[in-house]
């Protein structure tokens, strides 16, 4: 190849680069903007005899809480007393022991005073084989599944089919609910019943929170760097990812960790995907396809304001594994509904929500990863100015830090859930030390991701947590 | 190859994204420390306030001069603590809430707030006189609950709800049928509280409106506040040729309890709806009667794992001879029939738990 000809290649795609830098960057600006004025719009419409006026109203379903555990013995007692203390006028937690080889089980027998139960249920949904089922003379609003190892979606779905009410919550054993959390959620499904197929809420982190006898009783900020900038991580892709992807009724992911469901629409969709490791989004566009192939009217929403609390990895190891698979679920989940993308037929989610997610979720580590390697090629080879590239680095960064920056503040206005204006100072800094180093990680492992699902590797890795009763730093 | 861009219009772009961040870093310290004072003035000052509030609201009557005199960062949070207050406190309190609450001005400034262009605006002050339940918002309620904002609407008809005054109720019956899903379901809501009230008028509205889900919502009513005088007419819907109304109306018919709907319960065990079926089960498990153990014991063999369930339950409830029926029922052939009555015994603890 002459060289020439390769300045022909790298020119044209450098011009690409650049057209992709600006397209992404129109995303998340139009995202930041939907996320920032729909927030501000459900915060004020949102007051407090309404959580009472729903406390009340017999038009407030009740709710089936669905929480998968493996291997949880650590917090799994703290976790589950945490979820019977809801408010909330009617609600069932169902426990699924998926196989955990700890004492998990043990635990909660001896802390609940459970015992054996004939219970039967209608298996709407294929589940690996339930070995007991478990109910306690003295917390009537309790069940626990024991059952053989399947794995988060199985555990869902043997939930699902033993739960009695019409809406289920689906959440983390190790995730912490705020106390009138599922009141604030279930508020969609009150306003538009029928209607309402799923809501989402907002997650946070908990490291370096005040945890005990399972409710975060103060919000601190941890002391690392690396779940600091996961917090503003997470501040971003709830507020302004997820409330803006709402907006149009075209939101694609419910978080595996806090998320609401109508039991029946869920069922009827074909419940949770066991081959997947992306089980959270994979239901949620499955859901929107089965509504729009039926052009059955749906929503499906968002709301930010219930908070659950979620211990996030603390060293390298473990985000890597994290993050690879969920680049793995959102790879599997684009590919296995390629058939919706660009389709009018999906309205907004086949012609918005699912072109962004491939261009801006999937595709964009690809691109941006070859952008970095490709900026010293060409300037070695005379092909670029290190000034315009420096520029245009930095522009980039910039661009990044005020979009976080624009989250942080939108929480601060709207939340205030970290009270210390030394916080902020300390968020601030999160949003900037994210581009160095960080987000080239996230990058490349969002990279080799394509090569583990290329591989087949449904794995899901193991999450070490520290254990949300101590305070982590 | 020629430069896609050249270094300037970079640098300017770079300079001023960098400004933007500055300038936002800046103000969100600005605005948590502005927010930061006010919070602290209002720690400091609200104990000060509520014990004036106190005791104004103790004197008879009412009685608000040293609180006239407050300026005006005083007076707003005021308001907010009357607005607290009148959430919790019904009675003659609530009573002296809203007297006051009139007297300083604020009532006047929610009505005002009704008339506002702004929707958010009108909606919240309909919330806040909502909250006063003062006699005095009537007219501007009742006006705001044909207002052009569904927002509106529904605050509106949840305000009128709490204002102690039956003749408006109803009015907001004929509501159950509002073309906007929204506004009929917050009438629904306060007339699930105060429907007692105006009974006949539900069950009126039942029997004539031609909305279908203003007639279903009305049903509902009688069921949750079980309004007997609606018996007959849920006797009469529960043979009704839309399914939807037969479910309401044995659910309804079913929290009633009333021995006219005997028959129709053990009839609707062999309805083609899996829900009245349902619903049916239900009703038998009030009455604890061997006479309705045959149809129960089919019911056990239902496909539908629901009516299986509530026949059990109706089984496990009805004495002895029930009992009896599940027992024997742990001999059918079909698993799912021995499985669900295993568990019903077991939870009347009249077979051992599983070891």
């Amino acid at each position: 190849m002459t060289r020439s000809m390769l300045e022909v290649i790298l020119g044209w795609y450098t011009g690409f680069m650049l057209i992709f830098f600006f397209a992404i960057n129109s995303y998340y600006l139009v995202l930041t903007i939907a996320g920032f004025w729909r927030t501000i719009r459900v915060f004020k419409e949102v007051r407090r005899p309404d959580q009472r006026r729903l406390l009340r109203s017999p038009l407030t379903p009740p709710v089936s809480v669905l929480a998968p555990a493996f291997n949880e013995e650590a917090n799994v007692v703290e976790n589950v007393r945490s979820l019977l203390m809801l408010d909330y006028p009617l609600f069932e937690v169902i426990l699924v022991n998926d196989g955990s080889s700890d004492d998990t089980l043990g635990r909660l027998v001896d802390a609940f005073d459970l015992r054996r139960s004939a219970r039967t249920f209608d298996p709407a949904l294929a589940s690996k084989p339930i070995r007991a089922i478990y109910e306690s003379p003295s917390y009537p609003g309790l069940v626990v599944v024991d059952k053989v190892n399947g794995g988060k979606a199985d555990a869902l779905n043997a939930g699902l089919n033993l739960s009695l009410y019409p809406i289920f919550c689906a959440i983390d054993a190790d995730s912490i609910l705020e106390s009138d959390a599922l009141l604030r959620l279930v508020r969609p499904f009150v306003d538009s019943p029928g209607v309402t197929i799923a809501a989402g809420g907002v997650v946070r982190v908990a490291n370096g929170c005040d945890v005990r006898s399972g409710q975060v009783r103060r919000v601190h900020l941890p002391r690392r760097s690396l779940p600091l900038v996961q917090i503003v991580e997470y501040l971003r892709a709830f507020l302004f990812g997820r409330m803006g992807w709402s907006t149009g009724n075209s939101l694609l992911v419910i978080s595996g960790a806090f998320g609401l469901f109508e039991k029946r629409a869920a069922i009827l969709a074909g419940g949770y995907a066991t081959d997947s490791v992306g089980e959270d989004m994979e239901l949620v566009v499955r859901m929107h396809r089965y509504r729009r192939e039926a052009r059955q009217p749906y929503r499906i929403g968002f709301v930010p304001d219930p908070i659950c609390w979620t211990e996030v990895p603390e060293n390298l190891r473990v985000l890597r594994r994290q993050r690879t698979r969920w680049q793995r679920g959102l790879i599997d989940t684009l590919l296995r509904h390629r058939a919706m993308i660009a389709r009018p037929r999906y309205g907004t989610v086949g012609m918005m929500s699912l072109p962004g997610f491939l261009m801006f979720e999937m595709i964009s580590p690809l691109v941006e990863l070859s952008g970095y390697l490709l900026l010293p090629v060409l300037w070695m080879l005379g092909l670029i100015n290190a000034s315009i590239a420096v520029a245009f680095l930095t522009l980039a960064i910039l661009y990044m830090i005020l979009i976080s920056a624009l989250a942080v503040l939108l929480e601060d206005i709207v939340f205030r859930r970290y009270p210390r204006i030394l916080d902020l100072g300390r968020l601030l800094i999160g949003a900037v030390l994210e581009n160095f180093g960080y987000r080239q990680l996230t990058v490349w492992w969002r990279v080799r991701a394509f090569w583990e699902y290329w591989r087949g590797d449904l794995s899901w890795g193991v999450m070490e947590r520290r254990g949300m009763g101590a305070r982590a730093g | 190859m020629a430069p896609v861009f050249a270094l300037e219009p970079l640098s300017n772009a770079v300079i001023g994204l960098a400004g933007a961040v500055i300038l936002l870093a800046v103000f969100l310290i600005l605005q948590r420390s502005v927010s930061e004072l006010r919070r602290r003035r209002t720690s400091r000052r609200e104990p000060l306030l509520t014990k004036l509030l106190y005791d104004a609201l103790q004197s008879s009557p009412v009685c608000p001069e040293p609180l006239l005199r407050l300026d005006r960062g005083d007076r707003k949070l005021l308001r907010s603590i009357l607005l607290r207050l009148a959430l919790d406190l019904r009675g003659e309190t609530g009573e002296a809430i809203s007297e006051l609450y009139r007297v300083l001005g604020f009532l006047e400034r929610d009505l005002a707030g009704l008339g506002s262009r702004c929707a958010s605006t009108r909606a919240h002050a309909a919330a806040d006189l909502g909250l006063t339940r003062s006699p005095e918002a009537i007219p501007g309620l009742l006006k705001a609950m044909n207002d052009g904002d569904v927002r509106v609407r529904q605050t509106a008809v949840w305000a009128v709800g709490q204002v102690d005054d039956p003749s408006i109720l109803n009015g907001l019956v004929r509501l159950l049928g509002d073309r906007n899903r929204l506004v009929a379901q917050r009438a629904q809501e306060v007339l699930a509280e105060r429907g007692r009230e105006v009974a006949d008028a539900i069950v009126a509205y039942a029997e004539t409106t031609s909305s279908r889900s203003g007639r279903l919502a009305a049903i509902e009513l009688i069921g949750w506040l079980r309004l007997t005088p609606g018996a007959d007419l849920l006797l009469e819907f529960m043979g009704d040729l839309d399914p939807e109304v037969r479910v309401k109306s044995v659910k309804a018919a079913a929290a009633i309890g009333d021995p006219r709907f005997l028959e129709s319960f053990s009839t609707g065990l062999g309805d083609s709806s899996w829900a009245v079926r349902c619903q049916a089960a239900k009703g038998l498990s009030l009455y604890g009667s061997p006479d309705t153990v045959p149809g129960l014991t089919r019911a056990l063999r239902d496909r539908h794992w629901w009516v299986r369930f509530y026949a059990a339950t109706a089984l496990a409830e009805a004495g002895s001879f029930g009992a009896e029926a599940l027992q024997e029922a742990l001999q059918d052939p079909e698993p799912p029939v021995r499985d669900m009555a295993r568990y019903l015994l077991e939870r009347a603890q009249l077979v051992p738990a599983l070891p």
